[in-house]
């Protein structure tokens, strides 16, 4: 009844691509220490920041790539023709008006912010390397919150981020967290003071617009005690005929009593290798929760982490992975519990259409001098076509009597008597798949927030298309 | 034997040494000529086996050095062989290895083309080809029935050496089996004992086994078993590990076959710093399969249990049902359980799941218990061997399964 189908999705309806006559700053081809003193340069950095990035450039050197388990897909990553550095030498504007049309073309045609901004508390948009635009509600400011790039970061508040920067990840963290750390440009630094709680959540687009392009954003986000965030971010790529790199670090740091809950909604066209490292330090009675859309790209590694360190923190994450023809969407969790009473949870759905691979890798850890820990994780996973296929890898370690941990996983298809059920309704079966999948993940996706909820339906159908039939 | 003990003086007694292989050839000159040669192939294949790498999926979570053959650098001496016990061995050929080589050695022509189940220990399979000198075979004809439990008793070596032992299982089509496979040691002195067995069962033959490893607690097992399910066969299988200090299982069953079945269950029962380490594949190639797999570990002390499962479904084997459980109680703050279950799916119309779960003993359970005036060390016990019940109760007759649930209350026993 489900036949396997080669119909390649219309990548075209997506397509953003905007060509960009010059860029005034151009770090060239390649890397080397003389691009990475070049990138600092013309960010004007402090001494200790170019001292850090040469520090984590000799790391990534050293380090092997980590097939030994991962995708050999990787070898295929040519670090001598990326760019590394590409600004049209904007300064994050602070009103829609000032960004260079071009640019703001692009991120009309996405139709994000003009419609969005009503409703969201800031926003910051990321064109190549660095952010174009940048705008925070006043009230805000006000309060206290910071919503800069990692430059104005670590140059005007050092106080606050520099003691966390590269504190969560380390650069020796793996490969790309010290390649990110060597050439990083562009994302947010977050900061919220106590008590501070953002009602509406703050919010990022990420976007290459040049080939060969590697995009390099870092994030800290400092939630102190008490304050509550939510932070989304969506990503996007016009589709060129070599691949791409994206390698972001993320680091969450939800101090005392404060939650941070981060969104991202991954869409890059497929032939972008996202390789991102996410981590969050979650002291006492702090909740960190990751949600993470995967749906886009050609191969994304990707395992959101918590690091339970104090007494009664939770972490979360919720995870949809959607792997089509020529994509591997290897997404998972880490849960490190460091401290007793701590909890964690895990919930993660794939769905593999076409030739799609979807895999899970997780790890929980749970030392023995711990009272009390608590982990739950869920894997379900989706195949639509014969081909399509799936992988489950949890790592679970745990010692002492006083914890305990669940993990189940299970794999199945879409049912032909359900199909047939709603084909006997009147729906066409490309519209009955399509139900199937949305309801399959719709527990996660209501977690969402409104606007990506809806925005993710879309998607989910979009990649649905010719995949029946 | 004066002779030989003269022999271990020399380093040329460590079976690592270079030119250890010509002295065991010499001592085993009256094999045939293929053997030898598949001998010295196996050797030639360990030498040149890449370095060890640092960080091997395969040895994740497992102290790697505690199954080094740097303790026991010699072969054994004695000469105790692995008994064979049945009542009925009519038609049934059950002969120990040497035998097998000197009165028919054309039932194990096979043995160079079989393929090599790569679990992590590459190494010690290839050392055990090298250095089998025990072990046993054993080949039901075609339509063979039978009551009777086939028996074998296999020795773990004394005195720090180490034994190699390869066993062959052959059913021909419709035949029904059942084996007690015994594992234990010599004496109360450590030593490794390696093991091998490849097991062929053809079409709609049932095989029942019940591996049973008494080491003592200073000993090392090492296990391999590499199963081939043709069309229609079964496979029962259940694994009872009581004894040695560490032991690593890895159990690799293939079914090639349709409406082949496969059924995997394990015990371990953990006190003080054993350590079982455990490594499973259930690869479906055919459709129509179905494979079960239940792995269950209470560690008492400071006990630890590694469990590695994967359950592979290639595209061709569609409408497979293949599940995996694995099961820890953790009685001990110092005890640990590491689980790795995973699935490789490559076809659609399959029903596939794993679960793991790691906890202790139900606070209600225990209260339940206490409060009846039971102590709380008992209390453990019962739960404990509940717990096991699961896996042992499939064992159909009853004077060894009254047998294990003693054995299982004795080792608890020695805990306190």
């Amino acid at each position: 009844m489900i036949k396997p189908s080669n119909i390649e999705i219309d990548r075209e309806k997506g397509n953003f691509h905007y060509p960009t006559s010059s860029y005034a700053f151009d770090a060239g081809i390649g890397l080397s220490a003389e691009v990475i003193k070049y990138i600092s340069e013309v960010k004007n950095e402090e001494n200790w920041v170019l001292d850090h990035r040469l520090k984590a450039l000799s790391i990534f050197e050293k380090k092997p790539m980590p097939t030994h388990w991962a995708s050999k897909d990787l070898e295929n990553i040519d670090f001598d023709v990326i760019r590394y550095y590409l600004a049209q030498g904007q300064q994050p504007s602070r009103t829609w008006d000032e960004v260079p049309d071009d640019i703001k073309e692009t991120f009309e045609r996405l139709g994000i912010p003009e419609q969005e901004r009503k409703f969201l508390a800031g926003v910051e948009a990321q064109f190549d390397s660095e952010a174009a635009y940048s705008r925070m509600k006043e009230d805000l400011e006000k309060e206290g919150v910071i919503f800069v790039g990692p430059t104005e970061g670590l140059k005007d508040h050092p106080e606050i981020f520099r003691k966390w920067f590269g504190k969560v990840i380390p650069s020796s963290d793996n490969k790309f967290s010290a390649l990110n750390s060597a050439v990083f440009s562009g994302g947010s630094f977050i900061y919220v003071p106590p008590g501070v709680k953002l009602a509406q959540p703050l919010q990022a687009y990420f976007r290459i617009n040049a080939e060969n392009f590697g995009q390099f954003e870092r994030t800290l986000i400092i939630a102190d005690e008490g304050s509550e965030i939510t932070y989304m971010e969506g990503c996007t790529a016009p589709k060129f005929e070599t691949s791409t790199l994206h390698s972001a670090v993320v680091e969450l740091v939800a101090l005392k009593g404060s939650k941070i809950q981060y969104i991202t909604v991954q869409n890059w066209s497929n032939n972008v290798y996202n390789l991102v490292t996410k981590r969050a330090i979650a002291e006492e009675n702090a909740e960190v929760r990751w949600i993470d859309c995967n749906i886009g790209s050609k191969l994304t590694m990707k395992y959101p982490g918590v690091v339970l360190k104090g007494r009664k923190s939770r972490g979360e994450v919720l995870s949809i992975a959607l792997a089509n023809d020529g994509q591997h969407q290897d997404t998972g969790a880490k849960m490190i519990h460091s401290a007793s009473e701590t909890s964690s949870n895990v919930i993660a759905k794939s769905i593999s259409i076409g030739n799609g691979r979807s895999s899970y890798r997780g790890l929980v850890q749970i030392p023995g001098h711990l009272k009390n820990c608590k982990n739950n994780t869920e894997c379900d996973a989706l195949l639509i076509n014969s081909e399509s296929q799936t992988d489950t890898y949890p790592a679970i370690a745990v010692k002492g009597d006083d914890n305990s941990v669940q993990h189940e996983a299970s794999v199945s298809k879409v049912s032909a008597e359900q199909i047939f059920y709603m084909q006997q309704r009147g729906l066409s079966e490309a519209e009955a798949m399509s139900m199937y999948v949305n309801g399959f993940v719709n527990d996660l996706i209501r977690e969402f927030p409104m606007e990506y909820s809806v925005e993710l339906k879309r998607l989910i159908d979009l990649e649905m298309e010719g995949s029946v039939g | 034997m004066s002779s030989s003990s003269q022999i271990s003086e020399s380093p040329k007694s460590n079976f690592l040494s270079s030119d250890f292989l010509d002295v065991f050839l010499e001592k085993r000159s009256w094999e045939p000529g293929w053997l030898v040669d598949f001998r010295k192939e196996s050797w030639e294949k360990y030498l040149d086996l890449p370095k060890e790498r640092l960080k091997d999926e395969n040895w994740r979570f497992s102290p790697r050095s505690r199954f080094g053959y740097s303790n026991f650098p010699e072969l054994t001496k004695s000469e105790r062989e692995s008994t064979l016990n049945c009542d009925d061995t009519s038609n049934v050929f059950f002969e120990s290895l040497n035998q097998t080589i000197l009165d028919s050695p054309s039932i194990l022509s096979d043995l160079p083309n079989l393929t090599e189940p790569n679990l992590g220990s590459i190494s010690n399979l290839l050392l055990c080809r090298t250095f089998a000198e025990n072990g046993f075979v054993i080949k039901a004809p075609k339509q063979f029935q039978s009551n009777s439990i086939f028996k074998t008793t296999n020795f773990a070596p004394q005195n720090n050496k180490s034994r190699f032992q390869q066993n062959f299982i052959f059913l021909e089509p419709h035949s029904e089996l059942t084996l007690l496979e015994w594992y234990e040691s010599e004496d109360n002195s450590s030593g490794l004992l390696s093991n091998t067995s490849n097991i062929f069962l053809s079409e709609n033959s049932i095989f029942n086994r019940v591996v049973i490893q008494k080491l003592n607690h200073e000993s090392t097992f090492l296990h391999h078993e590499n199963i081939e399910l043709q069309k229609g066969s079964q496979f029962n299988n259940i694994i009872v590990q009581l004894g040695s200090s560490q032991s690593r299982i890895e159990s690799k069953g293939s079914i090639f076959g349709e409406g082949a079945e496969f059924n995997n269950s394990s015990i371990c029962l953990g006190i003080h710093k054993q350590l079982f380490d455990q490594r499973t594949i259930q690869h479906h190639s055919s459709p129509n399969s179905n494979s079960n797999l239940l792995f269950k570990n209470a560690l008492l002390d400071e006990a630890k249990s590694v469990f590695s499962g994967m359950i592979k479904v290639d595209p061709e084997a569609q409408n497979t049902d293949a599940f995996q459980t694995n099961r820890n109680l953790l009685l001990s703050n110092e005890a640990e359980a590491d689980s790795l279950p995973g699935l490789e799916i490559l076809a659609n119309e399959v029903k596939c799941s794993h679960g793991a779960t790691t906890s202790k003993i139900d606070d209600q359970e225990l209260f339940y218990l206490l409060s009846r005036g039971i102590p709380k060390r008992t209390c453990e016990k019962l739960v404990v061997l509940g717990f096991f019940d699961e896996v042992i109760s499939k064992i159909k007759n009853d004077d060894l399964l009254n047998q294990l649930r003693n054995e299982i209350s004795a080792h608890f026993d020695t805990t306190i």
